[in-house]
């Protein structure tokens, strides 16, 4: 089962990224864009077919070492793999 | 003494930090490839600079999972004098043996150049032969350097004393203009409560010689010189861990 992990600076932190980027954004035309924040994606392809153990892993590796719990939070989505049709 | 430099994959100042320890300051010292579990006997021990791991997922991210980092984990507890230097920093930070976490530079410039920093704190093993107030020249080299605590720790390591050195103007001032990472309170190294860990952003190693346009540096490894002279190897618990009272 795939779970994917979005981690991403917590609002306290400034994030100078996020800014440069949405200041581009501005000359580049796109006034409506008031602000970004740049994070992280991570697709975990677990060895598990039931949601809840891939969930409970996925935040588990997120805990430990994708995210940096003093700057970064994080959530998890698990995808559903399409099931196989049986014979 | 007998220095242990620790070097991961990526690890580029380790060369520097040797030198300084056994040809500038006439001690012992032994590269700790990151997979050894044992720190051959160590007074002390350097977490150089560098990119470890190419800096994947965050810098000091991995280097921290390392089998030697369980040893200089052990030492740090025993009260063994560890000095983290930039990236060796960032790998104190992400272990835990120091409390907060490296931002990218505030104007995401990676700032390659000569600074000065104020040495605020001088009980440590690290910066006991120095002054209170003194200024040092010392290169950085760093994208992310900009040091972020969250208000209630940065409020523990000001009232603690925790702060070691705070980049300063040439003359002592701790002004914006001279922070060039946007670090918070212009920290640019700190200690953890025992006082025996201490990390800092700039390079004391590659400003032991004057010919490399400093000798600034050099005041660090003298200081934790005498601080093993002066306290005795660590090899035993009980030889007495190194922890300073607070004058």
């Amino acid at each position: 089962m795939k779970a994917k992990v979005f981690v991403t600076l917590k609002k306290s932190v400034f994030d100078p990224q996020g800014r440069t980027i949405a200041e581009a954004l501005q000359s580049m035309g796109y006034g409506g864009i008031s602000d970004v924040r740049q994070g992280k994606y991570f697709e975990l392809d677990v060895d598990s077919s039931s949601a809840d153990q891939t969930r409970a892993l996925a935040a588990e590796v997120a805990d430990k070492l994708l995210a940096n719990p003093v700057i970064e939070s994080y959530r998890v989505e698990v995808e559903q793999e399409p099931a196989s049709s049986t014979p | 003494m007998r220095f242990a430099i620790v070097v991961f994959p990526g690890s580029n100042c380790d060369h520097d930090a040797y030198h300084a320890a056994k040809h500038v300051l006439g001690q012992d010292a032994d590269f700790i490839w990151h997979k050894e579990a044992s720190l051959k006997g160590a007074d002390a021990v350097v977490l150089p600079g560098g990119f470890s791991h190419g800096d994947y997922l965050r810098t000091g991210a991995v280097a921290r999972f390392s089998p030697v980092m369980r040893a200089v984990a052990e030492f740090a507890r025993a009260g063994g004098p560890v000095l983290g230097i930039c990236n060796g920093f960032q790998i104190l930070l992400e272990t835990g043996l120091l409390p907060g976490a490296m931002l990218r530079n505030r104007d995401l410039k990676f700032h390659c150049e000569h600074v000065h920093v104020r040495v605020e704190q001088t009980v440590t093993p690290f910066t006991m032969q120095a002054a209170r107030g003194q200024v040092l020249r010392l290169p950085i080299a760093h994208g992310e350097g900009n040091y972020y605590a969250e208000p209630d720790v940065l409020q523990t390591l000001e009232s603690e004393g925790r702060v070691v050195f705070r980049y300063c103007s040439p003359d002592g001032a701790i002004v914006e203009a001279a922070n060039p990472n946007g670090s918070a309170g212009n920290i640019a190294g700190i200690c953890n409560d025992a006082r025996n860990v201490v990390g800092l952003m700039p390079h004391p190693e590659r400003a032991c010689e004057a010919v490399l346009g400093s000798a600034d540096g050099l005041v660090l490894f003298e200081s934790v010189l005498a601080s093993v002279r002066e306290r005795g190897t660590l090899r035993t618990p009980d030889a007495g861990a190194v922890i300073l009272t607070r004058s």
